[in-house]
């Protein structure tokens, strides 16, 4: 089933293919820190409002990942900020998530030896995101 | 359930801090890369003790190219400071080339007996059968072996 990019229904699609990822689970163990997931609005996109992705992730579980405020997801201990387009080009595989940190694209906050550490779980979790079927407001 | 403290962030520009910064950066406008290579080198070497003695030893200059995002840094280690470029500089001792991923995998090989990388786990096969198949290539790396596996403790977050 289609769902609205970055809508509630997209959250708990994600947060169910996390959980339905062995990979995240075993490359996630260890992890105990919230990230935030800032996505800027852009108007010429019919993304009108700044959104704010908060994932509670804990020890390769997605416990919990709510839409809110771009403030909220900012007070996350790892924040990764871009505006929708990028967002989409990383759902849709056009951007690769580690190339898109290393090129400013993706912009990181938070300790990095630690993101460093989970990157293999990160880059499942960008996998996941694409295993969603979006529907995107500038397309419909 | 969170850490309060989460620590060193991406994205700083050192240039205004003390003296006592470890790492400074060569340009004005740091790119990405620079900046996170510099943010996870600083906060290792600060952050964990055993990476000090190499990290005051080593002189050296050591490039690393992304091929796939066709970017590159040049680590300039001065023996307890750390300069980085954007791009890479002349007078580079070792140049890694290799995909983002590869890079990431860099900084997580494991450490072993007598400060060694580790190559024979998954991440280190990963490395090391890359390395093999010509996707990782190392420019310099047989007469600075020893420079390698500094740059290599000095990095590695493991």
């Amino acid at each position: 089933m289609t769902v609205k990019a970055f809508s509630p229904e997209w959250a708990k699609a994600f947060k169910d293919e996390v959980n339905k990822s062995a990979v995240y689970k075993a490359a996630g163990k260890g992890w105990k820190w919230s990230v935030g997931l800032v996505v800027e609005a852009e108007p010429d996109k019919h993304f009108t409002d700044a959104k704010g992705i908060v994932l509670d992730l804990f020890d390769g579980e997605a416990r919990d990942v709510k839409i809110g405020e771009a403030a909220d997801a900012q007070k996350c201990d790892f924040v990764i900020t871009a505006p929708y387009s990028r967002w989409k080009e990383v759902a849709t595989k056009q951007l690769d998530a580690t190339k898109g940190m290393l090129q400013g694209k993706l912009r990181l906050k938070g300790d990095l030896p630690t993101i460093v550490r989970y990157t293999k779980a990160s880059q499942e979790m960008t996998e996941c995101t694409t295993r969603i079927p979006v529907e995107w407001p500038d397309e419909s | 359930m969170h850490d309060p403290n989460p620590g060193r962030m991406a994205r700083r520009k050192l240039s205004s801090r003390s003296d006592a910064a470890v790492v400074d950066y060569a340009d004005k406008e740091p790119s990405a890369f620079a900046s996170m290579l510099g943010g996870l080198i600083e906060a290792n070497v600060e952050g964990r003790p055993e990476k000090q003695a190499d990290f005051a030893s080593l002189v050296a200059r050591v490039g690393i190219w992304v091929t796939d995002i066709d970017e590159g840094v040049t680590l300039d280690f001065k023996g307890g400071k750390l300069t980085v470029h954007n791009g890479l500089e002349p007078g580079r001792r070792l140049t890694i080339r290799a995909d983002a991923e590869t890079v990431m995998s860099l900084s997580n090989l494991k450490i072993g007996l007598f400060g060694m990388p580790v190559y024979y786990d998954e991440v280190g096969r990963g490395v090391a059968a890359k390395l093999l198949r010509g996707k990782l290539k190392i420019d310099g790396l047989l007469p600075n072996v020893v420079t390698l596996n500094a740059v290599t403790r000095i990095f590695s977050v493991q």
